[in-house]
């Protein structure tokens, strides 16, 4: 808890609340109207918030397109080219013509993978758009319920091609672990 | 020694009239003003009328005429700040004659006079308020509390920890995981909206309790933090009229309120003692005296 000393220097603010805005009010000859506290109080704001902040509030900021990557930006684009080798040689390995049941059960994990990769890239749009308040209510449970609606077919898809959740759990590098 | 301070003096050639500037009106004390006046650099001096006197000083008229200062005024925040302070040093001198702190009104900023007779005229006219006024004001220190929540986690584990909440989180862990999301959204808003209430209540509680030991006690604006420069939210911003007998109670309440606010994350800071610039309206308090 801090206390002022009973003589420490008034600060700007206490008086400008009080000599402003407070105080008996007699009428003179002259009177020198200040600015409304508040349009005061707004004024000291804006000197008050550095340029950073302002950029911030904006929505603007210094780009440097010849800046050094770092760590985690380089390790991420590392991780995604992995991710593509993978791809690449499970495909292989699931579509082989020679045993049509398996090619059956690989191309519906395929789909599947697809289709709840798809399905989690909307959830983080629906997210997104709710986070900037452009959804009605009416539209966040409807979208809610989609999302589940799809979960229960997807349920469904799986137990008719015999696969396991961890079949479709996938690391897609930037989106994570899908399931 | 006003008598030559006031009037007309011609000064290369053309004629410069001044004003006077108002700052408060006291009970005769006499005891001079050092502090420069609102122009940074006339003297302030005493202005008698009966049993009062109005601390007054030079501004030149033609210059607080002018569109120039009406502008400033209004725009230039450097202007208004220095003002603002060299109006309140004055009045704040005013009120600490004689080492004790004694009864003034404090006037609002920017009130000016053409001349002696006018301004006795005006405090004629106002007499008998300003005598009630000040005879209210006699033994009062005005004192402001201002409480900010440094620990807004602390208040957030207290509701987390209600029924409500459990009960929510419960019923949001066995949701489809699409569905959770909405309602984990909805959750962290109610319960920001909870902390909300919390804090009104508390800053309730604590002006509640201060006003116990005060003639009269107000709410004012909550400042942002651009403002106060602190980086804890304010959350209540209180001021008192208290009797100058009561000062010491007071401040050790504010003490025990705030040992026991402390561990819910809240701070206190107080000050004073001020001129009474929020309790200058008389007919507000009549009922209290």
């Amino acid at each position: 808890m801090t206390q002022y000393a009973e003589n420490q220097q008034v600060t700007l603010i206490d008086a400008l609340d009080k000599v402003i805005e407070k105080g008996a009010v007699v009428v003179g000859d002259l009177t020198v109207r200040v600015a409304d506290v508040d349009l005061i109080y707004v004024g000291l704001k804006l000197i008050a918030t550095s340029i950073s902040k302002a950029e911030e509030l904006s929505g603007r900021s210094i780009i440097n397109p010849s800046r050094e990557p770092t760590a985690a930006e380089l390790e991420h684009v590392r991780r995604l080219e992995q991710e593509i080798e993978k791809a690449e040689k499970n495909i292989s390995t699931l579509i082989d013509v020679a045993k049509p049941k398996e090619t059956e059960q690989g191309l519906a994990k395929l789909v599947l993978t697809l289709v709840v990769l798809i399905k989690r890239l909307m959830e983080r749009e629906t997210m997104r758009r709710i986070q900037k308040g452009s959804l009605a209510n009416i539209e966040i449970q409807k979208l809610g319920l989609t999302y589940m609606a799809l979960d229960k077919k997807i349920e469904q898809l799986k137990l008719i091609f015999g696969l396991q959740d961890e079949d479709l759990n996938l690391e897609l590098g930037p989106l994570g672990n899908l399931m | 020694m006003c008598k030559s301070l006031l009037g007309e003096n011609k000064t290369t050639g053309a004629l410069k009239v001044n004003g006077l500037y108002l700052y408060c009106i006291r009970e005769k004390a006499q005891q001079k003003i050092t502090t420069e006046g609102i122009d940074g650099k006339s003297k302030v001096f005493l202005f008698p009328y009966q049993d009062l006197e109005a601390v007054v000083s030079e501004v030149p008229l033609e210059e607080f005429d002018s569109e120039e200062i009406q502008q400033k005024a209004q725009e230039d925040l450097n202007w208004i700040k220095e003002k603002s302070q060299l109006h309140e040093a004055v009045v704040e001198e005013a009120m600490r004659s004689n080492g004790n702190t004694s009864a003034v009104i404090p006037m609002t900023f920017g009130t000016i006079f053409k001349s002696r007779e006018k301004i006795q005229r005006t405090v004629a006219e106002h007499y008998s308020e300003f005598e009630n006024l000040l005879t209210f004001l006699q033994g009062k220190q005005e004192w402001g509390v201002k409480v900010y929540l440094s620990n807004r986690k602390a208040l957030e584990e207290i509701i987390k920890n209600n029924d409500n909440v459990k009960a929510t989180q419960e019923k949001i862990s066995v949701m489809p995981k699409g569905m959770a999301y909405f309602f984990e959204k909805q959750m962290a808003e109610q319960i920001s909206s909870e902390i909300s209430r919390e804090i009104e209540i508390y800053t309730q509680e604590i002006f509640l309790a201060l006003t116990k030991h005060a003639q009269t006690g107000i709410k004012g604006k909550i400042l942002d933090k651009e403002l106060t420069g602190k980086c804890e939210p304010m959350v209540l911003n209180a001021i008192y009229l208290i009797q100058t007998r009561d000062v010491e109670h007071f401040k050790k309440e504010i003490n025990r309120l705030s040992r026991e606010m402390d561990q819910k994350g809240f701070q206190f800071e107080y000050s004073g003692p001020w001129p009474p610039y929020n309790f200058t309206k008389l007919e507000e308090y009549d009922s209290i005296c």
